[in-house]
C-alpha cells in the first residue's frame, strides 16, 4: 500500500510536468493543425533559463528566508518569460509565412527549428547534463499512508494552477474566445474582425509559457538539465497529448498524468528498460484504435 | 538558364582537380610521430577524458624532452569520440580510421569506453596497428568469443591492450569490498551498456557467491530522467545499498541524486569506475557513494609521486581516475616505438615493427608510475590492481586496494 501511493505520487508528479508540455502541443495543433516539434526544446530552454537565474542568485547570497521564495519566483518568471517570447518568435520567423504552405512544410520546418534550439542551447550550456539547484526544502510529509516530499507537492500545485488558469482563460477572457473562433474556422474569424495572427501568436506565447512553467519543474524534479531533454519529454508529452485528443485541452492534461502514471507504474511491474516500450506502445495504440484519442470526440471544440 | 550554370559548375570543378591533386603529392620524410588518441573530450564525459587526455600528454612531452631516437618527436593527435554530448562507438571508429589513414601515426592510445572500444578494435586489428586503451574495462574486449569476434580480420595478431583490469575482475573485487563494509543485502542496477551490464552481472554473481543477498535487479532505459519510480520500488526491499552497473552519464548521476529525493539520502551507494565524477551531477549528494577503480592509487605508490606532482604543475586540478593510466599507456607505446626505431637503424619504424616490441614477460615490462606493465596473450595486465574509494564532503578519499593476478 505503502509503495503503490508513493508510486501513484511520483506519477503524478512526472504526468504533471508531461501535462504541462502536452498542453503546449495541443494548443498549438488546436490552433494551425500543426505539431509544433520544437516545443520540447522550449522546454529545455525553460529549464536552462531557471537554472541560470537561480545559480546567479544563488551566487549572490540571497536565496534564504524571504529571498529564497522570491528567488524561487523569480526564475519561474524568467522561464515563462523567455518561454513565451522564445515560442512566439519561433512562430513569426519560421512558421508565419508557411502557414498557406502544404502541412508537410511547416512539419519539417519545426524539425529543423528544434534542431537549431538543441544545438543553440548546446553551445550556450554545453553538452554536459547541468545539475538544478536544489533550491526547495525536500523534507518527507505523511499523510496516513501517504508519503511526499515538499518539493513533490510543488511541482504538482505550481502545474495544477498553471492549468486551472489556462482554463479559464481560454473559457471565459476575450483573447480566449478568439482563440477558440480562429480554431474553429480562421476565415469566418478574420471576417468578425478577429486578428488572426496576432491571435495565433498569443497562442504561442501561451504555449511557451507553460513550457516555461514546464521547464521549471522538470528542472527541480530531476534535479538536472540537459541541452538533450526536450527531445524525450517531448516525445512523451506528444503521447500525452495524443492520448488525450490532440487539439483538446481536457485531453492533454489527461493524457499527461496518465502517461506519467503509466511510466511511474510500468517501472514497478515490469522494470525500468521497459517504461519506453509502455508509453510508445501507447501512442502506437491510440493511433490505430482511436486517433481522435480519448476526449477527442466527446468535446468537439477544440483549441 | 541550365546550360551556363554546369559550365560554371564544370569550370569550379577543373580548377579544383589540379589543388586536390597537389595535396595529395608524396610528403618529405617526416620527422614527426604521431601519437594517436581516441577520447570522449566533450559532452557528459569531458571532465575524465580531459584528464585522461592530460595524462597521454604529460608523457609525449616527457619522451619529447628526454629526446627521441633517430631525432624524432612525437605529437599528439587527439579526436573526440563524443556525439549529441555521449561517447560514441561510431565515432570512435570513424576517428580511429582518421588517424590509421595517417602514415605518421604509430600507434594509438585510447578509447575510454568498452562500447567504443568493440567498435574500433576490429579496426585498429585490420590495420596492425597497436592500440592501449587506459580504462575500457569490459571482459569480451580481450577474452573469450567476443574478442575471437573482435580480431575477425587477423585471428593471429592482437593489437588491443589495456593498462587497465577487466570488468569481472572489478565486479568481484566490488563484492569483496561491499561484503568488508558489513553491505549485505543489495539491489543491483545497470544502465544495460557493455560495460554497466557485465559489471552488474559479474558483481551480482560473485556477491551473492560470497553470502551477500541480491534482492532484485533492474535494467534503465536510454535518456530516463526519472528514477524515482524505480527508487521507490527499490526502497519496499530495504537494502543495505543500491550497486550501480554504467557511469555517471548514463544514469549514476541522477539516480544517486534522486535517491535523496524519495528519503533514500542516507543508503551508501556503489559502482565501478564509471562514476568517479558522480559529485559532477549529484553535488554535496554524492557523498556515501563508493566506487572502484581498476588502477592503483597514484598517490600511494613512490614512482606515482613524481607523476601526481608533474601533472598537478602543468595542469593545476587533481589527477583524473585514469590519468595515471592514460600516461603508463602512453609510455608502454613510446617505449615499443623507441625500441622499433632502434632496430630500424634510426629510421622511422613500420606499425608491425612497433607492435613486436609492445612488451609480452615480465622480462622487459615497461616501469610507469601505475607500477610494471607487460601482457599477457589476450592483451591484459600481468599485474592488476583494483582500489575502493568513498566520497566524503565531495571529495574523493582512497580506502583499500586488492593485488589480483600473478
Amino acid at each position: 500500500m505503502h509503495e503503490f501511493l508513493a508510486q501513484l505520487a511520483n506519477g503524478v508528479e512526472l504526468g504533471a510536468i508531461y501535462a504541462l508540455i502536452a498542453l503546449g502541443y495541443t494548443l498549438v495543433y488546436g490552433i494551425l493543425e500543426l505539431i509544433n516539434f520544437a516545443h520540447g526544446d522550449v522546454y529545455t530552454f525553460g529549464s536552462f533559463t531557471a537554472l541560470v537565474v537561480l545559480v546567479a542568485l544563488r551566487a549572490a547570497h540571497v536565496l534564504h528566508g524571504v529571498g529564497l521564495i522570491l528567488g524561487i519566483v523569480a526564475a519561474l518568471l524568467v522561464a515563462i518569460l523567455a518561454c513565451a517570447l522564445l515560442n512566439a518568435g519561433i512562430e513569426r520567423l519560421a512558421y508565419r509565412r508557411l502557414r498557406k504552405a502544404p502541412r508537410l512544410a511547416p512539419l519539417i520546418t519545426a524539425i529543423g527549428v528544434s534542431f537549431m534550439l538543441e544545438n543553440l542551447i548546446e553551445l550556450w550550456q554545453g553538452s554536459a547534463p547541468v545539475p538544478f539547484p536544489n533550491v526547495i526544502p525536500n523534507p518527507e510529509l505523511r499523510f496516513g499512508a501517504l508519503q511526499v516530499g515538499v518539493q513533490q507537492i510543488v511541482v504538482v500545485a505550481l502545474a495544477i494552477v498553471t492549468m486551472i488558469a489556462l482554463h479559464y482563460f481560454v473559457q471565459r477572457s476575450r483573447l480566449g474566445k478568439a482563440m477558440r473562433a480562429v480554431a474553429q474556422d480562421r476565415d469566418a474569424a478574420s471576417l468578425v474582425g478577429i486578428n488572426v495572427d496576432r491571435t495565433i501568436a498569443i497562442t504561442f506565447l501561451i504555449a511557451g509559457a507553460l513550457a516555461g512553467v514546464a521547464g521549471f519543474v522538470g528542472g527541480v524534479s530531476f534535479g538536472s538539465a540537459w541541452f538533450l531533454n526536450g527531445f524525450g519529454a517531448g516525445l512523451r508529452a506528444f503521447t500525452a497529448a495524443v492520448l488525450g485528443g490532440i487539439g483538446n485541452i481536457a485531453g492533454a492534461m489527461l493524457g499527461g498524468f496518465l502517461i506519467g502514471l503509466l511510466e511511474s507504474f510500468s517501472t514497478w511491474f515490469i522494470g525500468g528498460q521497459w517504461s519506453n516500450v509502455a508509453v510508445f506502445s501507447v501512442l502506437i495504440l491510440v493511433l490505430v484504435f482511436r486517433p481522435s484519442g480519448l476526449l477527442g470526440e466527446s468535446l468537439p471544440e477544440k483549441v | 538558364m541550365r546550360s551556363p550554370r554546369i559550365a560554371a559548375l564544370a569550370a569550379l570543378l577543373l580548377l579544383a582537380a589540379p589543388l586536390t591533386a597537389c595535396s595529395s603529392g608524396p610528403t618529405p620524410a617526416s620527422t614527426t610521430i604521431g601519437i594517436g588518441v581516441d577520447l570522449p573530450l566533450s559532452g557528459a564525459d569531458a571532465s575524465v577524458g580531459t584528464s585522461t587526455l592530460n595524462g597521454i600528454k604529460l608523457a609525449v612531452n616527457r619522451a619529447n624532452a628526454k629526446g627521441v631516437p633517430g631525432g624524432f618527436t612525437f605529437a599528439v593527435q587527439a579526436l573526440d569520440d563524443t556525439q549529441q554530448g555521449v561517447h560514441n562507438p561510431q565515432q570512435g571508429a570513424s576517428n580511429v580510421r582518421t588517424l590509421i589513414a595517417d602514415d605518421s601515426v604509430l600507434a594509438i592510445i585510447g578509447p575510454y569506453n568498452s562500447n567504443v572500444a568493440a567498435a574500433e578494435i576490429p579496426i585498429t586489428n585490420e590495420a596492425g596497428i597497436v592500440q592501449i586503451s587506459p580504462s575500457a574495462v569490459s571482459d569480451g574486449l580481450t577474452l573469450g568469443k567476443d574478442a575471437a569476434m573482435l580480431r575477425r580480420a587477423n585471428p593471429s595478431v592482437n593489437t588491443f591492450f589495456r593498462v587497465c583490469t577487466t570488468d569481472s575482475r572489478q565486479g568481484s573485487a566490488a563484492a569483496r569490498f561491499a561484503l568488508d563494509l558489513k553491505l549485505k543485502r543489495v539491489y543491483i542496477v545497470d544502465d544495460n551498456e557493455t560495460y554497466g551490464l557485465d559489471l552488474a552481472n559479474v558483481f551480482a554473481h560473485d556477491f551473492a557467491k560470497l553470502g551477500g543477498t541480491v534482492l532484485g535487479r533492474d535494467h534503465i532505459a536510454p535518456d530516463t530522467q526519472d528514477f524515482k519510480a524505480l527508487l521507490l520500488k527499490i526502497k519496499g526491499y530495504h537494502p543495505d545499498f543500491i550497486f550501480f552497473g554504467g557511469t555517471t552519464s548514463t544514469g549514476g548521476g541522477l539516480l544517486r541524486r534522486q535517491m535523496f529525493d524519495v528519503g533514500m539520502g542516507k543508503l551508501p551507494f556503489m559502482g565501478g569506475d564509471g562514476i568517479p565524477d558522480i559529485a559532477e551531477v549529484a553535488k554535496k549528494r554524492a557523498d556515501g557513494t563508493y566506487y572502484t577503480v581498476a588502477a592503483p592509487n597514484a598517490d600511494l605508490l613512490p614512482a606515482a609521486k613524481k607523476f601526481v606532482a608533474s601533472y598537478k604543475a602543468k595542469f593545476g586540478g587533481d589527477v583524473g581516475p585514469y590519468s595515471a593510466n592514460a600516461y603508463a599507456a602512453t609510455e608502454v607505446a613510446i617505449s615499443a616505438i623507441e625500441q622499433a626505431i632502434i632496430a630500424n637503424g634510426k629510421k622511422m619504424p613500420t606499425r608491425a615493427e612497433v607492435l613486436a616490441k609492445i612488451p609480452r614477460s615480465a622480462k622487459n615490462e615497461v616501469h610507469t608510475p601505475i607500477g610494471p606493465i607487460s601482457f599477457d596473450k589476450y592483451g591484459d595486465v600481468r599485474k592488476p590492481v583494483i582500489s575502493l574509494y568513498v566520497i566524503r564532503n565531495g571529495r574523493s578519499s582512497f580506502i583499500e586496494q586488492l593485488n589480483l593476478g600473478e
